[in-house]
Order: structure tokens, then sequence, then C-alpha cells
């Protein structure tokens, strides 16, 4: 063995781990929720905290897409989809099992988007952006028009409350208890599902052609993606669902997709901790500020445009960069790099 | 030639492949043979068609007339992904890598793509030591010199084990002191992987040194093959160099 | 029979005003490469201003018309040079601004003007008849404004140095680029023309339909529809595809009623799609 070889092979040992700091950090946050009722009844609060992690699981969606480079404005029919699932279950045919439930709000949606995916996966990434917005205004209007399964403009009301395990979650902690279950379920999926297949999405995120070249079936990984963006986002409707009580065609306006692009590109798209952490300083901003309901676009807008000007990874990149830089640059290759011409090795 | 005569592969034939963009012909009837394990030069002024027949040959342009087989089955058409499946692989002209990710994960993604295992890594410790690969094992690929990013990316071709290689241009943008790289990848390649290669070059004197067997191309046609001392004595090549355009090749992509 | 034709000639002028829409949104994306999320706010933009100049400055409809076409192409350029030129290599970039500035713009209307719909009726009303054929005579002005901005806008692209200027870059950004085409002049013209036509159409729309905040929304998704049907980057694909998206509109909301009209286009663009990817009259796609 050369020492060559015998390098490589210690190379090839070390092995990075599955989650990254991020990752456990996000879960951990998403767990804590569950704790948030033996704190505090303040129903205020809490139905703070359930806006939250709704909003969160929504962004996840996009969080999901975007590993691929590609600009999802699907989330809000998927919510829909995930959404009326649920309550055409527990409404029509009395199921009230949040597991059962759980499985449909996931399942449904992500059943849907096989063949959209199939369909739309196939276009370019502008096509993509195109569709996936036209998607939320369709499904919006069949919402109104399927009045015998959605209930038209009266929505769907007076769900019963769910129950695990037999035992009913009626009241408002346990609403955030169900919220935070989902939540965390929607979480986990994704962190598994992105980092499971973590080379792959980067790999088409950043040269699909390559990636192609190599052996990589791209469509595969991106109708992949699709579909279980769409059943975190059931995830998501779910839980807006059952905090209502009610499923009504407003929950799932279009331009809500805007929002949940914006807390995932605050938050910076580079991590699952962002797409959190951006939901949590957003929708508590527009709370804090007591911003009347149409002046946060503005705020949004706003916001998207500084951080794509100014600071592309969002809150959570510019605070990595921030504590690498401070940490000194030793630790840091990216940093004298470029300019170091490598030597060259012996055969 | 002990590694070759265990991966016993099948040859590439293109038969009267021909290509048009629009009303536009770039590509008129080609044909050739590549066998198990050889290497065949390709060569011809810009403009020749030569990145286009690597595109279609490697399935991500479909032929207009004509076809392309690997062993007896056709393969023109099909998906880029299911061809590199078959062992059919092909290399980019710039550099291509994935930036972001370190020496490392570049190659770990190549085997990963191509269903191969780690271990394939330590058969090509040796190139990745003589390419200066191995002590920059963790750095990022974007911050590598432009030889290193290009020997990266063809290494990746190779870590897949490939059947047969399609080189475009691995010597282009290469300082003359690293060519000698490419003489080296080269014969490791077929020597240790049976590979065979389909090498689409400038350079003459590397096309010189490493091929017994070249076809040359011009606007779209094969107008020669043989013995790269033959052919480059030939008028009518000499000419087509002489004449050649000036635009690059490949207005397709 | 007369019912037909006069929602044909209702369809006629809904696709005329489609295709203003349409055509602004795609030069954008056919010479910049940018796909305009704020697209929408322009045509909003349009009508308030015409609304605030004649209701407010007691200008008349034409004068209300000019102002609104200047000052949402004035607008558009700004955008363009001040933002979108910093971000326009990076396609997921210009998206986000474009959709922040429209969030934005829709956000400053809503404060300046309230959310309410303001009063904003056409200068001219009446119906003209002819046996049981009717059409009322804005829609007759404003079908000959757009056909002539339609006709002005083909010459400006087909005939016109700038035109093929455009028409170069549209066809390969780093051909044009190393033939010294001036992108830095001629982004932010194909931008403020685009918005231009934008504004236009809002300033003509929204006295007949409807002025309010929030009309930008379904316009931009009516935008989408029409280039995805006719294919990104074409103008005349874009064209077609607007008078076929105005007359399905017209006899779907006369015969099937409601909103079955927006869902019969969304059958049609998903048959497009399976069929032909690229579009009725879009380009085989170079770069997969």
């Amino acid at each position: 063995m050369t020492t060559a070889t015998a390098t490589v092979s210690g190379y090839l040992k070390q092995k990075a781990p599955f989650f990254s700091g991020h990752e456990w950090i996000t879960l951990g946050i998403v767990l804590l929720a569950f704790a948030i009722p033996t704190l505090t009844a303040n129903p205020q609060f809490l139905s703070q905290a359930n806006l939250i992690l709704i909003a969160a699981t929504a962004a996840l969606g996009v969080y999901i897409m975007l590993r691929l480079d590609l600009m999802s404005f699907a989330v809000p029919s998927f919510m829909a989809i995930g959404g009326y699932t649920v309550a055409v279950l527990s409404l029509r045919l009395g199921v009230t099992d949040v597991i059962v439930l759980g499985l449909a709000a996931f399942l449904v949606p992500a059943l849907c988007a096989i063949p959209l995916g199939w369909l739309i996966l196939r276009l370019k990434g502008v096509y993509f952006v195109l569709v996936t917005f036209v998607l939320t205004e369709i499904v919006q209007l069949l919402l109104f028009e399927a009045a015998p399964l959605t209930g038209g403009s009266n929505g769907l009301v007076g769900m019963p409350a769910v129950r695990f395990f037999g035992i009913e979650l009626w009241d408002n902690s346990h609403v955030l208890l169900t919220t935070t279950g989902l939540a965390f379920a929607g979480f986990l999926i994704t962190a598994i599902f992105t980092r499971r297949f973590r080379y792959e999405f980067a790999a088409i995120e950043k040269n699909d052609v390559l990636a192609e070249s190599l052996g990589l079936a791209c469509w595969k990984y991106k109708a992949m993606a699709f579909a279980v963006a769409a059943g975190v986002s059931g995830l998501a409707g779910f839980a807006l669902v059952n905090m209502l009580m009610t499923a009504h065609p407003t929950s799932f306006a279009p331009m809500s997709s805007v929002n949940y692009i914006t807390y995932t590109i605050v938050g910076g798209k580079g991590s699952i901790l962002g797409t959190l952490v951006g939901a949590i300083l957003l929708v508590s901003a527009t709370d804090y500020f007591a911003l009347r309901g149409e002046l946060s676009p503005g705020l949004f807008g706003l916001l998207i445009i500084v951080v794509t000007l100014l600071a592309r990874g969002g809150v959570i990149g510019t605070v990595t960069t921030l504590v690498r830089s401070w940490r000194g640059k030793g630790m840091r290759p990216l940093a004298d790099g470029a300019a170091r011409k490598a030597p060259k090795g012996g055969a | 030639m002990n590694a070759a005569a265990e991966i016993q592969g099948e040859a590439l034939y293109a038969e009267r492949m021909s290509k048009a963009f629009g009303g536009l012909k770039v590509f008129h009837d080609v044909s050739f043979t590549l066998p198990p394990g050889g290497l065949l030069g390709v060569i011809g002024p810009n403009g020749a068609g030569k990145t286009t027949m690597i595109n279609i040959i490697s399935g991500r342009l479909a032929p207009s007339s004509g076809q392309v087989r690997l062993g007896d089955t056709r393969i023109d058409g099909r998906p880029v992904y299911d061809n590199a499946g078959r062992g059919l692989v092909r290399s980019f002209q710039q550099t291509a890598t994935f930036s972001g990710y370190t020496v490392s994960d570049n190659l770990r993604s190549a085997l990963r793509f191509a269903r191969r295992d780690l271990s394939v890594l330590e058969r090509l410790a040796p190139l990745l030591d003589q390419f200066g690969l191995v002590e920059n094992w963790n750095r990022h690929a974007e911050v590598l010199p432009y030889g290193l990013q290009k020997m990266l990316g063809l290494t990746m071709a190779l870590a897949t084990q490939p059947r047969i290689l399609l080189l475009d241009e691995p010597a282009a943008g290469l300082e003359k002191s690293e060519r000698s790289n490419i003489d080296a990848y080269i014969g490791f390649a077929q020597r240790e992987f049976g590979c065979g290669v389909l090498l689409v070059e400038h350079d003459m004197e590397l096309i010189r040194r490493l091929c017994p067997d070249v076809i040359v191309l011009d606007g779209g046609r094969l107008i020669a093959t043989g013995s790269p001392g033959e052919v480059l004595n030939r008028k009518d090549v000499i000419d087509a160099y002489l004449g050649g355009g000036e635009e690059d090749d490949d207005a397709e992509h | 029979m007369e019912g037909f034709i006069a929602t044909g000639l209702i369809g006629i002028s809904l696709g005329s005003q489609y295709t203003l829409l349409a055509l602004g949104f795609t030069l954008i994306f056919g010479i910049l490469g940018v796909v305009n999320f704020a697209h929408g706010g322009f045509y909003v933009m349009g009508g308030y201003v015409a609304y605030y100049c004649t209701a407010m400055l007691g200008l008349p409809y034409p004068v209300a018309l000019v102002i609104a076409v200047g000052s949402t192409a004035a607008l558009g350029w700004l955008f363009e040079v001040l933002i979108l030129e910093r971000v326009i290599e990076d396609h997921q970039a210009t998206l986000m601004v474009t959709m922040g500035f429209y969030l934005v713009m829709a956000t400053a209307i809503l404060v300046i003007f309230g959310a309410e719909s303001p009063e904003f009726s056409f200068p001219l009303s009446g119906v003209w008849r002819a046996g049981g054929i009717y059409f009322p005579y804005a829609n007759m002005v404003v079908l000959g404004v757009c056909l002539a901005a339609i006709a002005l806008v083909y010459w400006l692209v087909y005939r016109t140095n700038v035109g093929r200027a455009m028409r170069a870059m549209a066809e390969d950004r780093a051909v044009a680029g190393a033939l010294g085409m001036r992108t830095k002049v001629l982004f932010p013209l194909a931008f403020a023309l685009a918005t231009g036509l934008a504004g236009l159409t809002g300033a003509l729309v929204t006295p007949i339909l409807a002025l309010a905040p929030h009309v930008g929304d379904p316009v931009l998704a009516f935008s989408f529809l029409t280039v995805i049907l006719g294919g990104l980057g074409s103008v005349t694909g874009a064209t077609v595809a607007a008078f076929i998206v105005g007359l399905v509109e017209a006899y779907a909301a006369v015969y099937l009623g409601g909103s079955k009209g927006a869902l019969t286009l969304f059958v049609l663009v998903l048959i497009i799609l399976v069929i032909r990817p690229q579009g009725l009259l879009g380009k085989e796609v170079r770069r997969a």
C-alpha cells in the first residue's frame, strides 16, 4: 500500500454526521413547544405559538424545494388539500384519531403531487415557478366550486376535537400540543429527507447537467421532493384547520404562499433552522408591532429585497458567517484558499 | 493489461449520425467504431461539431437520424443518466465540479450517483496524489486553481468506473506543464479500468502522443480516418484547419 | 347567435387587454431572463395614477392615460437600474426582488389610497347596438387603444434597431453581449416599456373592471397562464394565447357561469403542458 492510498483510506474513514448541529437545534426548539402549556395558560401566547409552528411547518415546503433550486408557490394548495382531507374525514366519516388524520394529511397531498410533479418538473425552473403560482389560484377556485365536498364559501365548520389514543384534545393547550406534534413530525421528516439525499439535492441545485452525466436521474429526486414538500405542507394544513376548527378557502389564500417564502428566505434558506427562525421572528414581529394585517406584506416585501441584495444567507447565514469570522480564519480553508496555488504532488 | 482483461467491455458504434437544429445541419452521416478498451482521437477545427457529437453520444441530444449503439444496445436519445448507468460517461470542456463542496464530497457524490463503492477511491489514490488532489482533500472545489478543478472533474468521471469515457477537450485551459496529467489519466483509465476512450482534443501533440487512431471532423462531416501521423499530413485536413471558422464550437448550449 | 357574437366581442376586448399585459411580461422574460412578479403591481399603479389624475386633479382622461404610462414606465426604469440590475445574473434573486417590490407597491397603494375601491368609472358610457349585438363604447375604446398599442409594440420589436437589439438579446444574451449590445441601456429600456404597458392596461381597464389595491394578484395569475400557454419569451405566442384566454374566459363566463372560465383555462394549460411543454409557440428549450 502506497502512502497516497493510505492517506485516502484514512480520509474515507471520516464520516460526516447524519444531522448537522442546525438540525439538532431546530428539532430541539420544536420539541420545547410541548412544554409551553405547562408554563403558561395565556391564550394569547398559546395562539401565537400555534401560529408560529404552523407557519414554520408550512414554510418547510418552500425549504425542501429550494434544496433543488426550485421556488415553490404551491404550499397553500397542498395545505388546503391536507386541511380539507382532515375536515372531510372527521366531519363526514367521523374519523378523529390524530394519527390516522395526520397520515392522511401527509399522504393525500403527497399522492396528488406525484402526477402534478411529473407534469411540471420536466419543465425549466421558471415554468415550475409559474405553474405552482397558477396552481394556488386554481385550488382556491376549486375550493369554492366543489361545494358538495368542500362546503364552498361556507367552508366546513364545526369539526369535532381530535383524539390521541382515545383522549380528546379539545382545549387551547391541547390544540397547541397537536400542532406541536404535527410540526415536529414535519420537521423530522424534512430533516431526515433533506439530509438523507443531501448529496443528490446539492448536486441538482449546483450543477444538474454534471449530476446527470454521472448517472443521477434528477427528475426522480425532484418528484420525490415535490411529494414530500406537499405532504409536509399538508401537515401544516391539518394543524391550521384543527386550530380554527374550520376548513375555509380564505385560510389557504394564494398570496399566503409569499409569506412562507419570506420566512424561509429571511430566516436563511441554507439551513432548516432558518425556516424556523424566520417564522418565529416574522410572525412575532407582525404581532409585536401590532401591524395591521394589510401592512405586513409591505414589511415582508422590504425584508425580502434587503435580504436578497445585502445578506443572501438570511439571518442564520449571516450569523453563521459572523461566528466563523470571530473564531478566526485558522479554521476556515475557504478564507485563504483562492490565492494559494496548490503544489504538485509526486507520484 | 491485467484489469483490462477482466472488464471485457463492449464496443461503441456510431452509425450515420446526423443532427440538424431547425433547418441548420451541423452534423452529417458520421460513423465510427470505438473498440472495447480502445482509444480514438477526434480532431477538427472549431465549429466542426465535436462537442455536438459528444452531446449526441452521451444522450443529451437526440440525433436527427442514424444511431448510436453500445454493443448490441441502441442508446441514442436515451436519458444521459441511463447511459451513464450503462457505463458511458462524459467529461466537460469547462471545469465541472459541484461548487461549495470539498474535493472529498465531489468525489463521494460521483460514486454515489454511479452507485459505486467508496473503495474505488483507494484504487484511484495514486492518480489523485499525482494531480495534487489528496493534499487538497478538504478544500472547496471552487477555490482550487483551474487545472486542479479540471482534473477533479475528470477524476469524478473516472470514479464512476465507466466502460467508455467521452473526454471533451480535457487539456483545454491547462498549462503546458499540467498536460502530462492527461497522459497519466488516460493511461490509468485504460490500464486499470479497461476504459474505452473517445478523446476530443485540440492539442495535436497530445493526440500524436496518445492516439493510435484519429477521426477528423470538419463542418459536421467526417473527412479523414487513420493514424495521426498519416492523417495530419493530408492536404484536405491541413486545409480544413487553415480555413477553419473562428467561432467557438457548439451554438447549441 | 347575437349573444354569441357579443360575447365574442367581449372576449376579443379581454384578449387585447391580456395581450398588452402578456407582451410586457414576455418581453421582460425574453430580454432580461426575469420573471417579473411585480407586473400586476404596475397594472394597479396605472389604475390609481389615472384615477388620481382624473378624480383628484380634474385632468381629462386621455391626459391621465399618458401620465399613467409615463409614471409606471419611469418607476419600472428606476427599479431595473437601482435594484434588479444588481442581481440580474441570479434568477432566484430576480424573482425575490420583483416579488418583494410587488408587495411594497401593493402596500404603498393601500396606505395612500385605502383599502376601499375608489369611485372610478370610464368617462364614456353607453352601448353600441346593431340588431341584437351590443358592445359598450368603453370596451370599444379600450379595444382600439389596446390594438394600437399592440401594433406599436410589434413595430418596435420587429421594425426598429432597438427592437432588433432586444430580440438579439433574447436569442442569445452571451453572443449579443459579445457583439457589443449595451445591456446597461437596453435592459432598463425594455423593462420600462413593459411596465409602461402594464400601467396603460391598468389605466384603461380598471375603470371598467374594478380598482382596488389587490386587483394585481389575478392579473399576475392571468399573465402567467398566458405565457405558459403561449410559450415563455415568445411575442407571437403571447398574443395568440392572450386572445385564446380572453375568448375562453368570456364564453365560459356566459355559458358556464362563475369561475368555471378560469378552471377551463387551467385544464387547457394542463393539456398544453402534456403535449407541448414549451407552450404553443415556444421554442425547444436549449438547456435542459
